[in-house]
């Protein structure tokens, strides 16, 4: 574990701050928004007008962000396919971005610095191709931005999700594990380590994933406190096992900060002390979750997750949403410098520790013991994640004894279900890989072992 | 830590899931909606329960005492799963325990297949896709798991389906509605090229969009969109063409609520 106790996890501050783009230090004692953006659908016709719809966006961000006098802000640009697939597209998007950038922090002093996160191109129309010709592909990506002017590099990889999509939606806890626990991780230590070379070659960052192929599916079906398409119950033990399963990429070289819209990342930053992007309140333009003040708890970038490009009556929809991060950010800082930064971060989380059970395992102080049931048997991929599964369903079991987490009747018994589950599960990882191997090559037409080395 | 007092909690939120929730268990639920005849009885409770062995053992019992097997496609599965979705829509049971029972249904119906010579009716054809360009498709499967558990052929062309081979399953499959889905903004504007194409072939078939970033607002831009904001709504889109609404004015007016 990175941090001796739970309380010493805060916003702003991380136990290994990274130094990137133009002047910024993150995690370095202070928080910086970090602002992210999808470009109008028919921009991506072209790359010149795909470039063009960067650099309106890049500048409206500047220069909000001089207008209003922040002293940071982290752009990300989330890949669209064509960007990806063309890398080439990507390399010119960073450029343009960066360009203006540089005028900015040469102009004004402005700390900035530029993430781009690749799309995971690796699949065809039927199947994940993890590897191969689209991985070639994959990886070029990454070199022609980070050539090019980005400095963090992310992906959102999606290793796993064939067997998780299949399992979240018959309540398959083994599957959850071996989708997200398993097959996912070894394909995060297999992309990290690749993307972490990149990142050593060109002078880069390399950031840091986030598992929301899998967890944030399990977080959407599941909905709001109304909907009844997954138990929350349920989706919190995903999210759990994903922390065991996005920090691989630390493991393999990356130093965060982490990806915005992982809520795994107070549990990874507990045990790897790396500095993490978290969204919240500010990415309901994107989705909406049940922990909107709560996941800014330990955050070290604040994000909007993304929202398309076009105009609103205070600006572009990119200067509203930086500017409210700012804001936000600004709190953050005063926070910190006056010594009242645990009791912000203490608000923050009881407005919503109990409103749902993903907040509540996902508090600093519970996270902090998902984090400890991982490193328990750190080198071992499986044990670690049915360790974290295991630890969310007691930690939800006690807030609901507690009485101050209510859960409904349907929760309770999804979360025994899945306890139940998980206890009969073996110890023994290589019988864990051979009993799922064979049950999902026969279970999940898709599924193919070979994209993961098998 | 700071921490609140138990009683302090109720001011700052509010668990309308917990407050709302039903008094009756989901089993006493489905108990009370079982059909009563006997031979059916074991059938709709094996599709409840997901158990797709006990599904094909009760149709054996069944079939072994004079019912007809293609009779019990609609007769026993379809009631089965009729108790499902009426309990999915009620708020009962969740979406995974639908999931599990469809694929127990389907496979009774296989099993019915192979027991006649006879071929089952389905209430109509659905053609699902998901946009070209686009490989998300766990909302696609679930909607076209939803058609299916309410008895309608699905016509599944997969994820990133190129627009002409959209237009080339309505041609040929002739169905009664087209759904489409998608995560991202920058592919749901295949579905306006659908939409065009379909209407310059003269086919002006319902056209149920849903997904991610896809919104209402999008959707009634294209002549032939009906936006679906829940996957358990297309089975309700299809129920109501079936029903004789096949108007898009009309299915607007029934599905969008916003």
């Amino acid at each position: 574990m990175a941090y001796a106790n739970a309380d010493d996890l805060l916003f702003g501050q991380s136990k290994f701050p990274v130094k990137a783009g133009l002047g910024l230090e993150i995690g370095a004692g202070y928080t910086s928004p970090e602002v992210n953006y999808a470009p109008r659908p028919q921009a991506g016709k072209s790359k010149d007008k795909l470039v063009k719809e960067y650099e309106r966006i890049t500048t409206d961000i500047m220069a909000r962000m001089v207008q209003i006098g922040a002293p940071s802000v982290v752009l990300e640009t989330e890949h669209v396919e064509q960007m990806s697939n063309n890398p080439e597209w990507g390399g010119a998007v960073a450029h343009a971005q960066k360009t203006i950038m540089e005028e900015y922090h040469d102009e004004y002093g402005i700390k900035c610095a530029l993430r781009h996160t690749i799309g995971d191109i690796r699949e065809d129309r039927d199947y994940l191709q993890l590897r191969g010709d689209k991985y070639s592909v994959f990886i070029e990506a990454f070199e022609e931005v980070a050539k090019n002017g980005a400095d963090l590099l992310s992906v959102e990889s999606m290793g796993g999700k064939e067997v998780f999509d299949y399992s979240i939606l018959r309540n398959d806890t083994a599957g959850i594990l071996f989708g997200i626990g398993v097959l996912g991780s070894m394909d995060m230590e297999m992309v990290w380590k690749d993307i972490s070379d990149i990142a050593k070659k060109t002078g880069t960052v390399s950031a840091g994933d986030t598992d929301c192929a899998q967890a944030n599916t399990a977080m959407f079906i599941a909905g709001g406190l109304l909907d009844k398409n997954l138990a929350h119950t349920t989706a919190i033990v995903a999210r759990a096992i994903s922390a065991a399963r996005s920090l691989c990429a630390y493991e393999a070289g990356a130093i965060g900060p982490g990806k915005d819209c992982g809520y795994e990342n107070t549990i990874i930053k507990s045990i790897a002390g790396v500095p993490i992007t978290q969204e919240g309140k500010t990415s309901t333009c994107a989705h909406s979750d049940l922990m909107g003040n709560l996941v800014m708890q330990c955050c070290d970038l604040w994000s909007n997750e993304s929202v398309e490009y076009h105009g609103e009556f205070g600006g572009t929809t990119v200067q509203c949403w930086s500017e409210t991060l700012a804001y936000d950010c600004s709190m953050m800082n005063v926070a910190l410098k006056t010594g009242k930064a645990k009791d912000l971060r203490d608000i923050l989380v009881l407005s919503d520790k109990f409103r749902d059970p993903q907040g509540y395992v996902l508090a600093y102080d519970n996270a902090y013991r998902i984090g400890q049931a991982i490193a328990k048997d750190g080198e071992n991929n499986y044990l670690r994640a049915k360790n974290a599964a295991i630890e969310c369903c007691n930690i939800v079991e006690e807030g609901a004894n507690s009485g101050k987490l209510r859960l409904t009747r349907f929760e309770t018994s999804a979360l025994a279900k899945v306890k139940a589950d998980l206890e009969v599960l073996t110890d023994d990882a290589d019988k864990f890989m051979s009993d799922n191997l064979t049950k999902f090559k026969q279970e999940v037409a898709v599924f193919r072992p070979e994209n993961y080395g098998l | 830590m700071l921490d609140l007092k138990l009683e302090d909690i109720d001011g700052i939120l509010v668990r309308y899931n917990v407050a709302l929730e039903k008094e009756m268990t989901p089993d006493e639920a489905a108990e009370e909606l079982y059909p009563k005849d006997e031979l059916i009885y074991p059938v709709a409770k094996a599709i409840y329960e997901g158990e797709e062995d006990d599904v094909v053992d009760a149709l054996k019992a069944a079939i072994d005492a004079g019912k007809k097997p293609i009779a019990l496609i609609d007769d026993a599965l379809m009631v089965g799963m009729g108790v499902v979705t009426q309990l999915y829509d009620d708020g009962i049971i969740f979406l995974p325990n639908v999931m599990m029972s469809a694929d127990a249904m389907l496979a009774g119906i296989d099993y019915c297949k192979t027991q006649t010579t006879e071929v089952p009716e389905p209430k109509g054809k659905v053609v699902c896709h998901v946009a070209e360009g686009d490989v998300h498709d766990i909302g696609k499967n679930i909607v076209a798991a939803l058609l299916r558990a309410n008895g309608y052929e699905v016509i599944d062309l997969g994820r990133d389906v190129p627009v002409d081979e959209v237009i080339t399953a309505v041609t040929n499959e002739k169905p009664i509605l087209l759904t489409g889905t998608a995560l991202m903004t920058t592919t749901m504007y295949a579905f306006k090229e659908i939409n065009d194409k379909l209407l310059e072939k003269g086919i002006k078939i319902p056209f149920a969009c849903g997904g991610g970033a896809v919104n209402q607002d999008f959707v009634s831009q294209y002549e032939l969109g009906v936006y679906g904001e829940e996957a358990a709504d297309a089975p309700k889109i299809a129920d109501a063409i079936v029903a004789g609404t096949t108007d898009i004015t009309a299915l607007r007016e029934e599905f969008h609520k916003h």
